[in-house]
């Protein structure tokens, strides 16, 4: 187990290796009138701290990219190993104080919206395996379908309209309402959180779907299983052969996939967040890409692949600590 | 067993249908042969398909959404980028009065030429001139000094003289000339030379040879070393001091209170300049003035609408306005004549020809086509406003009438019908008065609201939506159609080589799909769409590299979806039998495993297709995708993004949104009931 685990270790930090490297390509190639002009406005914006000279030999001396590509890869390597991320250009503070300014509204965002998710998705979905080609089925089965087809920003849009616009019970974009400032701190919580309602309820949808299917599925599977029948047969109640016996094995590729989302949490929702203007490092990371902030954008694109290694090996080591019968080799 | 054979029972069955007499007469038995019924497994799998509800409705939405965007613009009359106008009662600004503050010039008859350099000054000048109240002044040229003179009210005249500078005042630096050391002479830069200076230098370089200073007859003189052995001489002197010949006694008083006013001032006849600079004031007199310029604020208003008046005519009649009565322009003799603030010239037969007024009556667009009637009732309605000190009044007048496609009705002879027009003046801050009315206006028919002419209404640049969401859907689709197969081609090829040959090659692309599946492809979309902005790319190149972008992100899982079949499909016999036969592998690969393995690819596409749809979209309403004016379904929905549109104009989005939605759902019922059908055992 042990060895399994540090040799998908070592092979998941290789992989990060080529991909950065394919990432650090594309920033390398960017053309480099872009970058200037960028880096031109950011000097010439009001309260610029550096000037524009300052910002490109920044960007040389963290990023190499006035040398080769390999060479600069490893440059930028060298520094990104020892944890020196550069100062971000949108934001003009360093990356990681950008980052951990957002991180953790993004993972408030993720979730909130994880637990609603689970307790939406997978009743739902065990209740479709259990009468299936039912009404109910059928049902559940659409509703996760369009959930899924939905796109986020037509959701969005939906909401926005009929909550903000219509109704008017929130605020279209935004975290915060005008009286923030002169609430008390458990007011300004609960403003914030109010803003976080309609953001919460786009990504609930949008993630439902998926879940619900996957649960059905491996429901169905189970439900079809010899020990069912078996336990069914020995005239074990229905409610004690779903709850017990069929629930506690559809948990196995369960728990094994949600594992595999835990670390998607912190990456934040870039399409989400954007929209509904949460401060988190969805919307930092889009308002860096549209601006060129190559620091920030390299270092987001670092921590999203890290996030998906991580999730990968989360779910393959929690396969084999949740179903006794896999040994790992 | 062998009863039921299948090669038998077809063979029956094509007898039977050959007319054949199989079982003639008699009663079909229980297990006669002609009752097994037998299907290919095409069919087979397409009986399963059409009994998935779901299914059936997803390939019926499709269908119609092939027609609708294929087709559809076929028989629809409007294109996606044609442009939808209206003609619309609007309450436009329809004119501007505005007393006129900037003094224009008119070329006299036989003048002198003003300089560009003053003629652009002339406007402050005189501006300058009414402030003070100054009558005269001048103002000093490169070429030549300009006398300024105040004709009557808002008329000045410019008149260019000849000059020569007679005098300085105030401490100041003369450049004498230079002494040679070569000629012993001195070569005068002033007119009247001292006697006795070169003799006085020679004395003073002997004593000092770099350079100093000496006195004659109570003025300082400097000399300094230059090249050549020459020295520059200078003198300081302070008060006045004559150039040439000193004009007379008294001259200083009427210099000092010339300096004082700033103006030019008369000294026995002639006419003298002071022009002050840092402390030093030079005199010039003006010598032979020639009338050059007239300026004046004054518009002209004729009393034909439309009649052009050529500035010498203009400048005529601004100079006969001082001095009263006749002028000759144009061959003709005119009289002009005060009638309060303005002027009114009358043609020899003492009919009216045009009026000379401070208040310029314009269209808002700057064009002078007004009636002089009109011209008239508004200026009288805004000096009126004016005196009371109300901002905004009303005036009814007769305008031309318009007919409903905004142009003139004309009666039978030919005239144009009038018709009584409210028209609303209101008074600027900056102090013009602007007039409303409601005209007819030829105007892009934007968000017009669904019609029986437009469908779903028009959008926010005067497009027709539904034929914007019929190109768009056409784009849509074809992106989804492209990137899946770019991603299918790419992943067949990957995963068969990678799933037929293993060992290293396997190792390789498999460490490569695991690569390209860590690749965070949403982001790198974006950034790319933010880079294509910034290089101004146009919207079909941008089309072609999204596409592309997308199929290189997305093979890695077709890739490893076909290794996996591969791996199980080439321990089996026919692969066996293929290597036995020695067929090439090119072959083995493409011609015996990929077949076996289409169904599974045609799942995977037909679900692949919603999720590229959905990010085009995507990316398209972050405006990063397709660029306007090229419709895509993304992009109607971004152009009405905004909190104001999106609320009143969700006739656009909200269909459009639909659409998207009930595409994507079709593509992934279709796909779900395709894999059930191939492989009804199969988990989903």
């Amino acid at each position: 187990m042990l060895k399994y685990t540090v040799k998908r270790l070592l092979y998941s930090v290789l992989i990060l290796f080529f991909v950065m490297f394919i990432i650090y390509v594309l920033m390398y190639n960017m053309p480099s009138g872009y970058v200037e002009t960028k880096a031109r406005e950011l000097a010439s914006r009001p309260g610029a701290t550096k000037s524009y000279a300052e910002w490109l030999a920044d960007l040389n001396a963290q990023y190499g990219m006035d040398k080769g590509v390999v060479q600069g890869y490893f440059v930028w390597l060298g520094n990104a190993v020892r944890g020196n991320w550069g100062d971000s250009w949108a934001w003009t503070i360093p990356v990681t104080q950008e980052f951990h300014n957002t991180v953790w509204y993004s993972f408030a965002l993720g979730f909130v919206s994880f637990i609603f998710e689970i307790l939406i998705a997978i009743p739902l979905g065990i209740t479709a395996a259990r009468k299936q080609y039912s009404f109910t089925d059928y049902f559940t089965t659409v509703v996760a379908m369009v959930c899924i087809s939905m796109p986020t920003f037509f959701v969005a849009t939906v909401l926005k309209y009929v909550f903000s616009v219509k109704l008017g019970w929130f605020d279209l974009s935004g975290m915060q309402g005008r009286d923030y400032l002169t609430l008390s701190q458990f007011g300004k919580f609960l403003d914030v959180a109010k803003h976080f309602v309609l953001p919460l309820i786009t990504l609930t949808i949008i993630s439902i779907g998926g879940l619900m299917r996957y649960t059905r599925t491996n429901m169905l599977e189970v439900l079809s299983a010899d020990y069912i029948r078996t336990a069914r047969a020995k005239g074990v109640p229905e409610k004690k052969v779903i709850n017990r016996h069929a629930f506690r094995n559809t948990f196995i590729p369960l728990v094994t996939m949600l594992g595999g989302t835990l670390p998607g949490l912190f990456s934040g929702a870039l399409i989400t967040e954007t929209l509904f203007s949460i401060r988190g490092i969805g919307y930092a990371s889009y308002t860096s890409m549209t601006q060129a902030d190559i620091p920030f954008i390299m270092f987001y694109l670092a921590f999203i692949s890290i996030l998906t290694l991580l999730g990968n090996l989360i779910s393959d080591l929690l396969y084999a600590a949740v179903d006794p019968r896999v040994r790992l080799s | 067993m062998s009863r039921y054979n299948l090669n038998e029972v077809l063979k029956a069955r094509k007898a039977a249908k050959q007319g054949v007499e199989h079982n003639a007469g008699g009663e079909v038995a229980l297990d006669d042969l002609s009752r097994v019924k037998v299907l290919s497994p095409g069919r087979q799998v397409f009986k399963r398909f059409i009994r998935n509800r779901l299914a059936v409705f997803g390939s019926v939405m499709l269908i119609l959404m092939f027609v609708f965007s294929f087709i559809g613009p076929l028989f629809y009359p409007y294109g996606q980028k044609q442009i939808f106008y209206k003609y619309e009662p609007r309450d436009v600004n329809y004119g501007m009065v505005k007393e006129n503050t900037a003094y224009t010039g008119y070329d006299v008859a036989n003048g002198a030429e003003v300089e560009r350099a003053v003629n652009n000054k002339m406007n402050s000048i005189i501006k300058a001139m009414v402030a003070e109240g100054s009558e005269k002044t001048a103002w000093l040229g490169e070429a030549s000094l300009y006398e300024i003179e105040k004709l009557t009210d808002d008329v000045y005249l410019a008149s260019a003289a000849d000059y020569e500078e007679v005098a300085t005042y105030g401490s100041a630096v003369t450049e004498i000339g230079t002494y040679s050391m070569v000629g012993k002479k001195i070569e005068y830069a002033v007119k009247n030379p001292v006697d006795g200076l070169e003799q006085a230098v020679k004395d003073a370089i002997a004593k000092d040879a770099k350079g100093g200073e000496f006195e004659l007859d109570g003025v300082t003189y400097t000399y300094e070393r230059g090249k050549a052995k020459s020295y520059a001489i200078t003198a300081a002197t302070d008060g006045l001091q004559f150039t040439g010949d000193a004009p007379g006694e008294g001259f200083e008083a009427a210099l000092l209170a010339g300096i004082e006013s700033g103006a030019s001032f008369d000294f026995e006849g002639e006419s003298y300049l002071p022009v002050t600079n840092v402390g030093v004031t030079r005199v010039y007199r003006a010598a032979s003035p020639v009338p050059a310029r007239v300026y004046s604020r004054l518009t002209f208003s004729t009393y034909e609408v439309g009649a052009s008046v050529p500035d010498s005519f203009r400048a005529a009649a601004l100079l006969a306005t001082a001095t009263g009565g006749a002028f000759e322009a144009e061959g003709q003799t005119w009289s002009i004549e005060r009638n309060g603030g303005d002027w009114v010239v009358t043609d020899a037969a003492g009919e009216e020809y045009m009026e000379l007024t401070p208040y310029a009556v314009r269209r808002y667009n700057g064009d002078d086509t007004m009636e002089y009637g009109l011209k008239k009732a508004l200026t009288e309605k805004a000096l009126e406003m004016h005196d009371s000190g109300v901002k905004t009044g009303t005036l009814t007048y007769a305008l031309p009438m318009q007919t409903e496609t905004g142009e003139y009705v004309v009666d039978e002879a030919g005239n144009i019908s009038y018709q009584d027009t409210e028209l609303k003046l209101s008074q600027r801050d900056t102090g013009e008065f602007v007039v409303n009315c409601q005209q007819i206006i030829y105007v892009i028919n934007m968000f017009d609201a669904p019609s029986g002419e437009h469908w779903l209404g028009t959008d926010g640049d005067g497009f027709d939506v539904l034929s914007r969401i019929m190109y768009g859907g056409r784009v849509s689709l074809m992106v989804g159609f492209v990137v899946v197969f770019l991603e299918t081609f790419l992943g067949v090829i990957m995963g068969g080589l990678s799933g037929y040959y293993g060992g290293w090659v396997d190792m390789l692309i498999m460490r490569l799909v695991d690569i390209f599946y860590c690749l965070p492809s949403m982001p790198i979309m974006i950034i790319l769409g933010a880079l294509m902005d910034a290089l101004r790319m146009d919207t079909y190149i941008r089309l072609l590299i999204m596409m592309a972008a997308l199929g290189i992100m997305g093979w890695a899982g077709v890739a490893r979806l076909v290794r996996g079949q591969i791996l199980t499909l080439r321990e089996q016999e026919f692969m066996v039998a293929t290597e036995a036969t020695g067929i090439r592998v090119k072959d083995r690969i493409f011609h015996h495993l990929v077949p076996n393995i289409m169904p599974q690819l045609i799942v995977q596409a037909t679900m692949g297709m919603g999720g590229v749809i959905l990010t085009e979209s995507t990316l398209s309403f972050l405006g990063l995708g397709v660029k306007h004016p090229l419709a895509t379904w993304g992009t109607i929905i971004n152009s009405v993004s905004s909190a104001s549109a999106m609320q009143h104009y969700a006739f656009i989005w909200i269909p459009v949104g639909l659409l998207i939605c009930v595409t994507v759902i079709a593509f992934n019922f279709v796909g779900d009931g395709l894999r059930d059908a191939y492989d009804p055992k199969a988990k989903r």
